[in-house]
């Protein structure tokens, strides 16, 4: 681009995490001049959510990135004069491992021959400014879609042969998954062969239409790529947090949209259930008995004022939470419900933990909806760039695919001057924003950091149908072993903008033991199963089908003292990426502490003025109020409008 | 803002290269100015411009890009929920109307498939200075399926016109919506702001 950079700012921050973002705004908010940059072509790091074909294009940029590790640096001799030195930034993210991509529903493509995400296609094809346009993306989607293939060993263009070779060897998915080809360092691609067509009976299928609609092949996904918004990392808004509190205290809320969880789902004994969270739910339940729902009651509401009432608890401090519930005259199921899907904490957390978290649960109930939690719409890699647009509002610069190499410190003070791009051009700044996993090797070599495991599924069907098939459900599964790790789950429909009709996003979270694969998949494969065509019809499919899935470890680089990265300078300033937990309450929590420790006397994102009494700068004498009083009228001949609406014209009448 | 302020609510999003008059036509608009000097215009989010269309209140709330579009960076969630784009270029400028596909390829990626777009070419005043022909903006929209206009934000030329034409497409737009009733796909905006959520609450 034309354009370079200006070169001097009160605040660089690198990384559009939530953490960095929210920093940005605040920061910007108080008329610091804020330069906000991303090494990437997106915003939100490892808080980003993608369409399909980008988070394929993500699957792939971490299996190349070995191959792009030498890039040339610009020399940063003559930048950096002898008073000072340079720290170096890491050239590569690390923070990503053991990505693992199963496709399980059909690959065929004999209906479609162009599997492109629909968008491209809709205008004109004929001119040539369209077709720059397709080419454009022909350029990025079907290429991509082709090493896609390749990883499979199915080339596109082979794609019968490879058809009849599936169909008529593997049957069985454990057989498949012998399949799976090591693509480099600890990145595998798996062929799942599952999906294979019956000619015949596929024709017949494709007759009665009926049949055809629920099946969905892997070419649909990618037709409908467009619609999905895949979050690397799942999380929720407690409807009491410290996020929905931020978004509203500082208007950024304007700029997103929520939707209520609308379930809270148990998993017992091999079978899901929902938990009744609402007074209402608990009186209509069906799963509990009159009994039981006495002795919910009593025991919420005393959870409500738990503090007023510590002759309840006091003679049982040294017990679990869960021991405590088996002295409640609660049933097992009671319990179960309680531990896992209220309070949704470990067996073994504290007494008063396990209040405090029933507490906030009932407290966050009822504030919105029916559940506690909230899922923004389009996902959660809304959110920073929420947060990005009010810096920008407010006057901070972004730019994203720009690479840093360095910070330059000056020797004497030790204080942090200045980055260097990957331009070789010199930005100073009075204070750094850096998040984690842009620091380098050296930087965090006595860094311990924790794991997330990751998967992603595409389903066909809800985990626990009802009557609306638009339901956002959240699940705790307990560890099947003790000493092991909960896994969370959280199913999203259509509506919440995330996937294409007919299916949904599943995502499940853990802390990591091993691999994501190994830490998950056996709670995978409790809740779904493979698709494939061929067992359709043949017994009523109790659970829903698994269409496509991956699996990764996130670096979990939250609760790191500062003190463990070497050498920083005290006017540089370290954001974690995300963090395991359900809520976002560990990166607004650092947002402002970080932002206190900067700016001490200065307000943590105030309300902006109100876009219709906005003042501007610059010359204007009297800024009108701009907005709803000024009403023009403007009398249209009716005739003439509903002209413009039918006929074919695409000008606006001159 | 109740809900009986208006009869109905679209959002504008204006879009283009820096410097071909985004931020201008839009003050020209909803303020009948236009800025003699280039002072940046610090915390302006969006503005809003009820206008009335046989009879009708209409609210338009028309977004800047808030800069982002300088370096290439403008967010996703810009473009969600649009009910309209205005595309700009500067006809005095050939390079901001090379860089339109690049701005249609963010769009297909981006925004709603309903949304309307209206491809503007900014700063007819400066005539003499033309680069970009208007038979080649013509042909160009027309391919694209757009709606085309040049205005000058500055001589206040065909500024109403741009927005109250789009206002009654919007229109016609929603009412079509409203006959076909296509409950198939969800809608975006169909979730809730928060304020909503809020003002909507007891506790
Ligand atoms: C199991 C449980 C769930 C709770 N859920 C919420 C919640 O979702 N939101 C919240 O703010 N607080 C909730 N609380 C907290 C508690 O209800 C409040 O602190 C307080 O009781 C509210 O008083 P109120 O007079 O405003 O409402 P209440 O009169 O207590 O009514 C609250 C709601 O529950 C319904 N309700 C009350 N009694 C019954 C009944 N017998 N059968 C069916 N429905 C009934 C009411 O119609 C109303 O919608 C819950 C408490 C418990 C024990
Ligand atoms: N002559 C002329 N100049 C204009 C017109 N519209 C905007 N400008 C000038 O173009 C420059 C950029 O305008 P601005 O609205 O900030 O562009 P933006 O970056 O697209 O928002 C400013 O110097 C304006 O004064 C116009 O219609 N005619
Ligand atoms: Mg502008």
């Amino acid at each position: 681009m034309a354009e370079s950079l200006p070169t001097e700012f009160d605040v660089v921050i690198i990384g559009t995490g939530l953490p960095e973002s929210i920093l940005a705004a605040a920061c910007s908010r108080t008329g610091q001049r804020v330069l906000h940059i991303d090494s990437r072509s997106y915003y939100g790091g490892n808080w980003a959510s993608f369409s399909f074909s980008g988070l394929l294009s993500w699957v792939k940029e971490y299996q190349q990135d070995s191959d792009i590790e030498e890039e040339s640096t610009v020399s940063r001799q003559g930048l950096i004069p002898e008073t000072e030195e340079a720290i170096a930034l890491r050239k590569k993210d690390e923070t990503i491992q053991h990505i693992e991509v199963f496709c399980y529903a059909s690959q065929d493509q004999d209906t479609e021959d162009n599997v492109e995400e629909i968008g491209a296609l809709q205008r004109n094809p004929s001119s040539v400014a369209s077709t720059t346009i397709t080419e454009l993306d022909s350029a990025c989607l079907p290429e991509e879609r082709q090493s896609y293939f390749t990883d499979y060993e199915m080339p596109a263009n082979h794609t019968q042969k490879s058809d009849k070779e599936i169909s008529l060897g593997i049957t069985d998915v454990e057989e498949s998954l012998e399949k799976e080809k090591d693509c480099g360092d600890n990145t595998c691609i798996h062929t799942i062969l599952g999906g294979h067509k019956d000619e015949d009976k596929h024709t017949v299928e494709d007759n009665t239409g009926q049949a055809k609609k629920n099946r969905i092949t892997f070419s649909h996904i990618v037709k409908e790529g467009r619609r999905f918004n895949i979050d690397l990392v799942s999380k929720l808004l407690y409807s009491q947090g410290l996020l929905i509190d931020l978004l509203i205290k500082s208007n950024v809320s304007r700029y997103a949209e929520f939707k209520n969880v609308t379930r809270i789902l148990a998993f017992r004994e091999g079978k899901v259930e929902q938990v009744p969270c609402s007074r209402a739910d608990v009186f209509n339940s069906k799963e509990l008995t009159m009994v039981e729902k006495r002795m919910l009651m009593k025991f919420l509401t005393f959870c409500l004022d738990y503090e007023q009432h510590p002759d309840e608890y006091q003679g049982f401090r040294q017990c679990s939470f869960s021991e405590y519930l088996k002295t409640k005259k609660l049933t097992p199921n009671l319990q179960h419900f309680i531990l896992h899907s209220i309070a949704m904490t470990e067996s073994s957390c504290t007494i008063i933990d396990g209040l405090k978290a029933t507490k906030k649960f009932l407290q966050c109930l009822g504030r919105f909806g029916n559940t506690p939690f909230l899922f923004p719409v389009y996902g959660q890699g809304e959110i920073p760039q929420c947060f990005c647009r009010m810096c920008a509002v407010f006057g901070g610069i972004y730019c994203l695919r720009h690479k840093i190499q360095c910070f330059v410190v000056d020797k004497e003070s030790g204080r942090c001057k200045a980055i260097i791009d990957h331009f070789g051009q010199r930005i100073n700044a009075k204070y750094f924003i850096v998040e984690d996993s842009y620091l380098s090797e050296e930087t965090c070599s006595n860094v311990h950091y924790k794991q997330i495991s990751r998967a992603v599924l595409i389903t066909d069907q809800s985990v626990l149908k009802a009557d609306s098939d638009q339901q956002i459900s959240i699940l705790l599964v307990p560890p099947a072993e003790p000493g092991a790790c909960a896994v969370r789950v959280t199913e999203l429909c259509s509506s919440t903008m995330t996937c294409m009709k007919d299916t949904y996003l599943v995502h499940l979270t853990c802390s990591s033991s091993k691999t994501a694969r190994e830490d998950l998949e056996s709670v995978v494969n409790k809740l779904f199963t493979p698709y494939a065509e061929t067992e359709t019809n043949k017994e009523e499919p109790t659970k829903p089908r698994l269409l496509w899935a991956l699996y990764f470890n996130m670096r979990d680089s939250s609760g790191i003292s500062r003190s463990s990265y070497n050498g920083l300078p005290s006017n540089v300033y370290v954001c974690s990426g995300p963090d395991g937990g359900l809520g976002n309450e560990h990166a607004v929590k650092q947002a402002e502490t970080l932002f206190q420790e900067i700016f001490p006397s200065e307000e943590f994102c105030p309300p902006p003025p109100n876009p219709e009494d906005i003042i501007f700068d610059g010359d204007d004498k009297q800024p009108e109020v701009p907005g709803t009083n000024n009403i023009i009228m403007a009398t249209i001949d009716s005739s003439e409008e509903s002209k413009n609406l039918e006929s074919p014209e695409k000008h606006l009448p001159h | 803002m109740s809900m009986e302020d208006y009869d109905f609510l679209f959002k504008i999003v204006l879009i283009g290269n820096a410097g071909v008059g985004k931020t201008c036509l839009v003050r020209r608009f909803t303020q009948g100015l236009f800025p003699p000097g280039q002072g940046a215009t610090i915390g302006v989010d969006f503005m809003i411009k009820t206008v009335e269309i046989n009879g009708e209140k209409v609210k338009l709330q028309i977004w800047d890009t808030a800069g982002q579009e300088r370096f290439r960076s403008i967010t996703q969630s810009y473009y969600r929920s649009a009910n309209a784009l205005i595309l700009t270029y500067d006809i005095t400028c050939e390079e901001s109307f090379r860089c339109l596909p690049e701005w249609l390829r963010e769009i297909e990626q981006y925004a709603s498939n309903k949304v309307i777009t209206v491809l503007v070419g900014n700063k007819i005043d400066l005539a003499e200075r033309r680069e970009v022909s208007q038979q080649r903006a013509e042909e160009f929209s027309e391919a694209q399926d757009m709606y085309y206009l040049e205005t000058s934000a500055k001589e206040s030329d065909n500024v109403e016109k741009l927005f109250l034409d789009l206002a009654c497409r919007l229109i016609s737009e929603a009412r079509q919506n409203t006959l076909v009733n296509n409950v198939s796909s969800p809608l975006p905006g169909e979730g809730k702001s928060i304020s909503y959520l809020t003002c909507c609450n007891f506790n």
